[in-house]
C-alpha cells in the first residue's frame, strides 16, 4: 500500500489489492530503507574514526562506541526517564490533538466567532512559548502537568491550522449542490467538510509530535525531577557528556516511534489520499 | 407533452461589482425551452454562458428579468427537487465509493427513506449510466468519463425533471467526449428529461440539441437560436448528415461573427 507510486497504474492497482505479496513488500522496505541505513552507518563510522584519531576527550565528544557502553550500563536509569518523557508527550500530544482541532471546527462552524478567535490565535501563536516554561512551573509544579500544558501550547497550532485548511478547501460547487437539496451547515460539516479534512488534521499531527517532543524535553530543562530532559541537564552538569548522548539517542528513538506510529495510523485508515514515499 | 415551456427566461441582466465597478455580464438574455427539449448554450470564454445556467438552475439570482422554471421560481425549483446539476468537475467525494456518491445528495433530502431504498436506487441510477460494476471502486480507481457517469447519476438520483450541465465533457479528451455525446443522448431519450447544456464544442452541440443558442460577449447576451433539424435518434451516421454539416458551418459562422463584433 505504502510503496513509492510513480505510475497512476500502479497506484490503482495497489488501492485495488491488498498489496504485493509479503515478500515483495519485505523487499520494497529493504530497498527504502537501504539507503538511510547506509548513511547512518557511514557516518557513525566516520565518527568513531575522528574520536579516535584525533583522542577528543569524551567529556568533548564521546564516540559512539562509548554512547553504546552507557546505553547498556544505564539502560535501567534510561529507561525509567524515557517512561516518563514519554508519558508526558502522549498526553500533550492527545490534548494538542483535541485542543487543535476542537478550535479549526470552532472556526471553521462559527464563521462571526471565527473572526474573532482567529487573529488572537495567529497572535498567540507568535508569543515565544518556551519562555512560558518557568511560569507553568510555578503555576503547576513539577510533575507531569507543567510539561503538558506547555506541550499543548506549542503544539495544537499545527494541528489547528491544518485542520482549517482542510475544512474549508471543500469543492464550493459540491457546497452548492448540498445546499440546493436542503442540507443544514452541519450536514455539511459532518458529511463533507470533517471527512475532507482528515487528511490534513494528520499532516498537522505529525508536526504536533515533534512539536511534544521538544515540548517535554524543554519543560523538563524548566524544572523536572525525572525525564529524559532531566536527565540531558543533570548529566551535562556532570560532564557525563556520554549520557548526555545516550539520553539524545533515546529521545529521537521515542520521537521516531511516535512519528511513525501515526504515520501507520494515516495509512491504515485514511487511505483514499495517495501517499508520498 | 406540455404546451407552456417547461423553463423561461425573460429579459435577465446580471451584474457583477468587482473591485467596486458593476460589470455586466448577462444583457437581456430571453429564452425559453420545452418539456423534454435538449438545448444547448454555446458561446466563447467568458460570455457568460454557465452566469446564465447558473441563473437557470438557481445558483445565482439574477439583477433583473424573469426566470421560471416548471413554473416556479429557480430557488423554489431546486428546493422541489426539480433541478439536476451536473458541472466540469464530477465533484464525487473522493473517501466514498461510486454507490455512496449516488447516494450522497439523497441520504439528505430523503431522510425518511430507508438506507435499503436510497442503496437500492442509487444502484438503479449506476445501472442506467451502466456504471453498475463500479459499484465499490472509488474515484480514484474510475476513469475521468466514469466519474463524470457517476456525477450524472448522483443528479439524476433525486429524479429531477431538468438536468443543467456546465460543460460536462469539457476536461475529457476528444473520444471520451464522444462516448459521452452518445451516452448521453440515451439518457435522455430513456428518462425524458428536459436538458440544458453549457458547451464551447460546436460538434457536441449541433449533435445533441433541438436548438442551440449561440452566446456572444460584450455585452454578453443571445444572439440566435437556431434549430437542429436532424432527426432523432442520432448516432455516428448524424455527423455525416448534411443538415449536420449546416448546422455547424451556420454556428462557426455565428460565433466568429460574434467574436469580431466583441473585439
Amino acid at each position: 500500500m505504502s510503496a513509492v507510486i510513480d505510475d497512476p497504474a500502479a497506484s490503482v492497482s495497489a488501492i485495488n489489492d491488498a498489496g504485493p505479496a509479503p515478500g515483495v513488500r519485505a523487499r520494497d522496505a529493504m530497498s527504502r530503507f537501504m539507503p538511510a541505513f547506509v548513511l547512518f552507518v557511514g557516518i557513525v563510522v566516520v565518527w568513531e574514526a575522528v574520536s579516535r584519531i584525533f583522542k577528543l576527550p569524551e567529556f568533548v565528544l564521546p564516540a559512539p562506541s562509548s554512547i553504546v557502553r552507557v546505553l547498556v550500563a544505564r539502560q535501567r536509569d534510561l529507561g525509567y526517564a524515557a517512561w516518563i518523557t514519554a508519558q508526558e508527550v502522549v498526553s500533550g500530544f492527545l490534548l494538542s490533538g483535541i485542543a487543535g482541532a476542537a478550535v479549526a471546527l470552532i472556526i471553521a462552524r462559527f464563521a462571526t466567532f471565527g473572526r474573532a478567535l482567529y487573529p488572537l490565535v495567529v497572535l498567540f501563536q507568535n508569543v515565544p512559548k518556551v519562555a512560558l516554561a518557568p511560569l507553568f512551573i510555578l503555576w503547576f509544579g513539577f510533575d507531569l502537568a507543567p510539561k503538558v500544558v506547555l506541550i499543548v501550547v506549542i503544539a495544537f497550532f499545527p494541528v489547528a491550522i491544518n485542520m482549517l485548511v482542510g475544512l474549508q478547501t471543500v469543492d464550493t460547487n459540491l457546497i452548492a449542490l448540498m445546499r440546493s437539496v436542503g442540507a443544514t451547515r452541519n450536514e455539511i460539516l459532518w458529511r463533507i467538510q470533517i471527512p475532507n479534512s482528515l487528511p490534513y488534521l494528520m499532516a498537522g499531527l505529525k508536526v504536533a509530535i515533534t512539536l511534544a517532543v521538544i515540548g517535554a524535553i524543554v519543560g523538563e530543562f524548566a524544572g523536572a525531577q525525572a525525564g529524559l530532559g532531566y536527565m540531558i541537564q543533570f548529566a551535562s552538569t556532570q560532564m557525563q557528556t556520554s549520557l548526555v548522548f545516550a539520553a539524545l539517542v533515546e529521545v529521537s528513538v521515542l520521537g521516531m516511534l511516535f512519528y511513525y506510529a501515526i504515520e501507520w495510523i494515516e495509512r491504515r485508515y485514511i487511505d483514499w489520499m495517495p501517499h508520498a514515499a | 407533452m406540455n404546451a407552456s415551456p417547461h423553463i423561461l427566461a425573460h429579459g435577465v441582466c446580471v451584474d457583477f461589482t468587482v473591485a467596486g465597478r458593476i460589470t455586466r455580464v448577462l444583457n437581456d438574455v430571453s429564452l425559453s425551452v420545452p418539456k423534454g427539449g435538449f438545448v444547448s448554450l454555446i458561446g466563447p470564454s467568458g460570455c457568460g454562458k454557465s452566469t446564465l445556467l447558473k441563473v437557470l438552475a438557481g445558483l445565482l439570482p439574477p439583477t433583473s428579468g424573469n426566470v421560471s422554471v416548471a413554473g416556479v421560481a429557480p430557488i423554489e425549483a431546486v428546493r422541489q427537487r426539480r433541478i439536476g446539476i451536473v458541472f466540469q468537475e464530477a465533484t464525487l467525494l473522493p473517501w466514498k465509493n461510486a454507490l455512496d456518491n449516488v447516494a450522497l445528495l439523497m441520504e439528505v433530502a430523503h431522510a425518511g427513506l430507508s438506507n435499503d431504498e436510497i442503496r437500492g436506487r442509487a444502484s438503479d441510477m449506476l445501472r442506467l449510466v451502466g456504471l453498475e460494476r463500479a459499484a465499490e471502486k472509488r474515484p480514484a480507481q474510475l476513469s475521468g468519463g466514469m466519474r463524470q457517469r457517476v456525477s450524472i447519476a448522483r443528479a439524476l438520483a433525486l429524479d429531477p425533471e431538468v438536468l443543467m450541465m456546465d460543460e460536462p465533457f469539457g476536461a475529457l479528451d476528444a473520444i471520451t467526449r464522444e462516448e459521452m455525446s452518445d451516452f448521453l443522448l440515451g439518457i435522455w431519450e430513456r428518462t425524458k428529461k428536459t436538458i440544458v447544456l453549457v458547451t464551447h464544442s460546436i460538434d457536441e452541440a449541433a449533435f445533441l440539441s433541438r436548438e442551440v443558442h449561440v452566446m456572444a460577449s460584450n455585452p454578453a447576451r443571445i444572439i440566435e437560436a437556431l434549430p437542429i433539424g436532424l432527426p432523432y435518434p442520432r448516432n455516428e451516421e448524424s455527423y455525416a448528415a448534411p443538415e449536420f454539416a449546416r448546422a455547424t458551418a451556420r454556428l462557426r459562422r455565428l460565433l466568429k461573427e460574434g467574436h469580431r463584433k466583441a473585439a
